[in-house]
């Protein structure tokens, strides 16, 4: 197959299959620009009080920002994951298509993989133009002579160079490992499906997650509370690992909760919804994993946030009544802190635009079977019900198991408090609230795809 | 002589169902062979078991001393773009791409250059009478017109064996028989052999030889649509 061959079949595409190369470039547009913003930040050099934001002039706080920027890019590299699904059936019949007339099944995982490296590839170089204008654009001094950006910094042009053109990679890379679980024979597409239902082993991850977590922390003598000496970094590297094992533990998890909720809502459910998002949840249990991933992972970090913060604060309550100053100001920390919970903020956001993404081409996927369900004399009402049921009774039990480990990856890491600290019950409320909330939108927003797909022109071909 | 495919003892079940229960068939070179038999004894999965669409799960399928069952999908696909043609019923256009693209697509998987396969594609769809829908999409084309296109598609690499499954199946009696007597006068033209799948009797008696399935096994009393017709 000639390259100028690959580059027509890849592009060759409907109205859904457009819409996906355009989210695909859009996400990683805004990825590129994140992770251009991350490498600037650290490229500046010494203390540069020329910034009006101590986040900047600070060469303490600026790996802290730059962390925050790449952190900030993962969910958008999700939610291009997530656009890379959109509209697959008619995809996979292309694809199937192609197969039939003699494409190896090689190819086909190629032809489907250089759509979305073309797709990223236009998304960060628009998000290095973007870049670019951006830094025009913002680049004016206050009348102390200061910026507000390090409009004056840029990164070397390798790492320039390496995020335009790894971002694509990446996600090809996630394309092609998301098609390799779909073989796309010439009669038609088999997803390779798990066949048994999903167990509570990742309960388990999470606790060794917060073993290890816990590990480094609570070592005797040397290990506490670690900086920047080589035992240290190792010991990071093990906080690390277990925060890792904690988010993927309630990912996974999330896909056994959904098991779980629709067995229980298929066997004392009455209304006709509740059996039908019942039967939807059996089916894939893992549909939730994938579209709450980055949610999830968002609401452990804050939740962990959360718990931090109210550490901090019981700290400095209790130097405060022991009468002994704390060293740098008390403001600066709940700033950072705050900063991150902008960047989680932001995370939920972007999750919840990926949510919606995924939720629309689930129903889209499925929407032969709601057009013959409404033809065959199923109300709208019911199947709109049954679509909430499937989001929303998974969800609060997976909230639930996130904010709880957050807080306990908290409470892990305060080894000696000076005085009880409280779980700040009302402010993880409204994490947990603010989640639901972001996916209620995304689910409403869904229901209006629903509406026409229920449509009976669906039923024809 | 040695006959150009072989089928011996193939059979095929999808879960606890079998589809084929021990089928022995041979097709000989330009030879045109119809299999009949009622809805459900198993034509279309024999078919596909001869093209190395379906791996057979036991017996074999050997196509010119190459034994389908030991090669690679990949291998497969590519005996797909130069050896056989494949024509089915419907579905088998790629509805994005224009006629012409769809008609050259074997050509381009095997690395023509763009030009070129264009050239030799837009030579069959003239054959085949739908020249000027060239640069239209299946969507805006009539049933007959996709089923001339697919032909077109199926016979452009100059295949050895073409597979059809009921071609004519979604099309009215008249173009059916029109498209049909295109495909058979076109096959024997370039001594293709055609495996033909169908249920009208009308059909298989454009063939030479008949096989009949029932139940997933040769009818061996040899009665078959065309014969009792
Ligand atoms: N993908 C599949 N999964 C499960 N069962 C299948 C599948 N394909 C075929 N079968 C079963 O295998 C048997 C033979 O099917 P096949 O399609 O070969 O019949 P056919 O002779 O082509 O019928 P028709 O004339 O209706 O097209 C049937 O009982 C069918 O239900
Ligand atoms: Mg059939």
């Amino acid at each position: 197959m000639s390259p100028g061959t690959l580059a027509r079949l890849a592009v060759a595409g409907n109205r859904t299959d457009v819409l996906r190369l355009v989210l695909t470039a859009g996400s990683t547009g805004v990825a590129t620009v994140a992770l251009l913003a991350a490498a600037t930040v650290i490229s500046v050099q010494g203390y540069a009080d020329r910034y009006t934001s101590a986040l900047l002039a600070e060469p303490g706080l600026r790996p802290g920002v730059s962390i925050a920027l790449v952190l900030v890019s993962l969910p958008v590299l999700a939610l291009a994951g997530q656009c890379i699904r959109l509209g697959a059936p008619a995809r996979d019949r292309r694809l199937a298509a192609m197969r039939l007339a003699g494409a190896t099944p090689g190819e086909s995982v190629l032809i489907a993989t250089a759509e979305t490296a073309v797709a990223g590839f236009v998304g960060s170089s628009t998000g290095l133009v973007a870049y670019a204008l951006g830094r025009q654009l913002i680049a004016a001094r206050d009348h102390f002579g200061r910026l507000r950006l390090p409009t004056d910094v840029l990164p070397p042009i390798p790492v320039i160079v390496l995020v335009v053109l790894a971002i694509p990679l990446l996600a090809a890379v996630i394309g092609a490992v998301l098609m390799r679980r779909v073989i796309v024979t010439p009669l038609g597409v088999v997803r390779r499906t798990r066949s048994r239902g999903p167990r509570p082993w990742p309960g388990l991850l999470i606790a060794v997650g917060l073993v290890l977590f816990g590990l480094p922390l609570n070592w005797p003598d040397g290990w506490h509370r670690p900086d920047w000496h080589l035992p240290a970094r190792l010991s990071y590297g093990v906080l690390g690992l277990g925060v890792v094992l904690v988010m993927a533990g309630v990912v996974l998890g999330t896909g056994w909760i959904s098991h779980t909720v629709g067995r229980l809502l298929r066997r004392y459910g009455r209304m006709p919804s509740t059996l039908l998002a019942g039967q939807r949840l059996i089916t894939d249990p893992w549909h939730g994993s994938r579209t709450l991933a980055a949610l999830l992972v968002a609401v452990v970090a804050g939740g962990a946030t959360l718990g931090f913060r109210e550490a901090l604060a019981t700290d400095i309550r209790a130097q405060r009544s022991g009468g002994s100053g704390l060293g740098a100001e008390p403001e600066f920390y709940f700033n950072a802190y705050r900063l991150v919970l902008i960047v989680v903020g932001l995370s939920a956001v972007v999750a919840a635009a990926g949510m919606l993404v995924a939720l629309a081409e689930s129903i889209v996927a499925g929407r032969r079977s709601y057009a013959a369900l409404t033809a065959s004399g199923v109300p709208r009402r019911t199947l709109a019900a049954s679509v909430l049921w499937q989001t929303l009774t998974p969800l609060v039990p997976a909230l639930l198991l996130a904010v709880g480990s957050g807080v306990a990856l908290a409470r892990l890491f305060d080894t000696h408090p000076p005085a009880p600290v409280p779980v700040p019950f009302q402010s993880l409320g409204l994490l947990g609230a603010g989640a639901l909330l972001a996916v209620v939108l995304a689910a409403g927003a869904g229901l209006l795809v629903l509406r026409s797909s229920t449509d009976l022109e669906e039923l024809r071909v | 002589m040695e006959p150009l495919l072989n089928g011996t003892g193939i059979t095929r079940s999808f879960g606890p169902t079998p589809a084929l229960r021990g089928v022995d068939i041979d097709v000989a070179e330009g030879e045109i062979v119809a299999v009949t038999g009622p809805s459900g004894c198993g034509k279309s999965t024999l078919l596909h078991c001869l093209a190395g669409i379906l791996r057979a799960d036991s017996g074999t399928v050997t196509y010119r001393d190459q034994n389908l069952g030991l090669l690679s999908e990949a291998a497969r696909s590519r005996l797909r773009r130069t050896e056989f043609g494949v024509l089915f019923q419907f579905g088998q256009l790629v509805p994005e791409l224009t006629a012409v693209e769809n008609a050259a697509l074997p050509l381009l998987l095997a690395g023509s250059g763009r030009r070129e396969a264009r050239t030799v594609a837009l030579g069959w769809l003239d054959r085949l009478g739908v020249a000027d829908l060239a640069d239209q999409r299946p969507g805006a084309m009539s049933g007959g017109q996709q089923q001339r296109c697919a032909t077109a598609r199926a016979l452009v690499t100059g295949p050895r064996v073409l597979f059809a499954d009921e071609p004519t199946g979604s099309l009215d009696a008249l173009t059916g028989e029109q498209v049909l007597g295109e495909i058979v006068q076109v096959a024997r033209a370039q001594n293709t052999a055609v495996v033909l799948v169908t249920h009208e009797a009308k059909v298989a008696a454009y063939a030479d030889r008949e096989v009949t399935l029932r139940d997933g096994v040769v009818d061996a009393t040899g009665l078959g649509l065309g014969m009792r017709a």
